[in-house]
């Protein structure tokens, strides 16, 4: 990605044009500058990316629940 | 976990004509929800249905959710008698699609389809206009949950697109300003 490119994604999520899809997903609760971090990365990485929260997310679930003492 | 390296090296490495969907393609191109499977779309002609059973086959490839002692077998004849399958294999969950929603077959996924470079493979994936029609048409909850995201992912392409293009004419526009002062 160019400067120009990521200068103009910056503007796009930090102003999005009003009646926008940009607009209508922040509304949504779309977290955009998680989506200007992966479009700087490749498809590869992205899917490495999405490989290691996979990972994450199994040993999350895996993990024993214990109650936490106060 | 699933090894979208090893899978996309089975398929391409076996030549199998196939398509990137769902959430794996919309991941490829920016999404940030996580999927936990490869979804592809297949070419339905003998020849490819072959290779795609050949490729899978050495990976104990069974149906997914269902009792192991079920009986599945995983060849050409079977895969051309149905149409999409969920399954398992050693290196990953994978959804086979003769069909998707929306869309048609695999003709239609690869018209609407983009290349892109993963892992060193040129796969082609299915672009996010397609991932929006197909989306839309199947309408489910957990796809109208995404679509705000996919949205926002294809306007913020075609501005930035068209926003670095104004900018490259606004070079040219200069350079040649230049030269000719010069």
């Amino acid at each position: 990605m160019t400067k120009v490119q990521r200068d103009e994604l910056i503007r796009l999520i930090t102003s999005p044009p009003a009646g926008s899809k940009i607009a209508a997903a922040k509304d949504f609760g779309v977290d955009l500058t998680l989506l200007v971090r992966t479009l700087e990365l490749t498809p590869t990485e992205r899917l490495q990316n999405l490989a290691a929260a996979q990972a994450l997310f199994r040993e999350l679930r895996a993990a024993k629940k214990t109650p936490t003492h106060e | 976990m699933n090894d979208y390296l090893k899978l996309l090296k089975i398929l391409c490495d076996a030549k199998v004509r196939f398509v990137v969907i769902g959430g794996a393609a919309a991941s490829a191109q920016g999404s940030t929800y996580a999927t936990y499977d490869l979804d592809i779309c297949y070419d339905r002609g003998r020849d490819n249905v072959e290779r795609l059973a050949k490729a899978l086959e050495p990976f104990h490839t069974r149906l997914r959710g269902v009792p192991d002692d079920l009986p599945f077998c995983f060849d050409a004849v079977t895969i051309a008698r149905g149409m999409n399958f969920t399954l398992t294999t050693d290196v990953g969950d994978i959804d086979l699609f003769g069909e998707l929603t929306g869309i048609g077959g695999y003709k239609e996924a690869r018209a609407l389809s983009v290349t892109l470079v993963v892992f060193g493979f040129q796969c082609a994936v299915l672009s996010l206009d397609g991932l929006v029609q197909s989306k839309r048409a199947t309408a489910r909850p957990k796809d109208l949950l995404v679509l705000p995201e996919i949205e926002a992912l294809r306007e913020m392409e075609t501005r930035v697109k068209r926003q670095s293009g104004a900018a490259e004419g606004r070079n040219q526009v200069r350079v040649e300003d230049k030269e000719s002062t010069t």
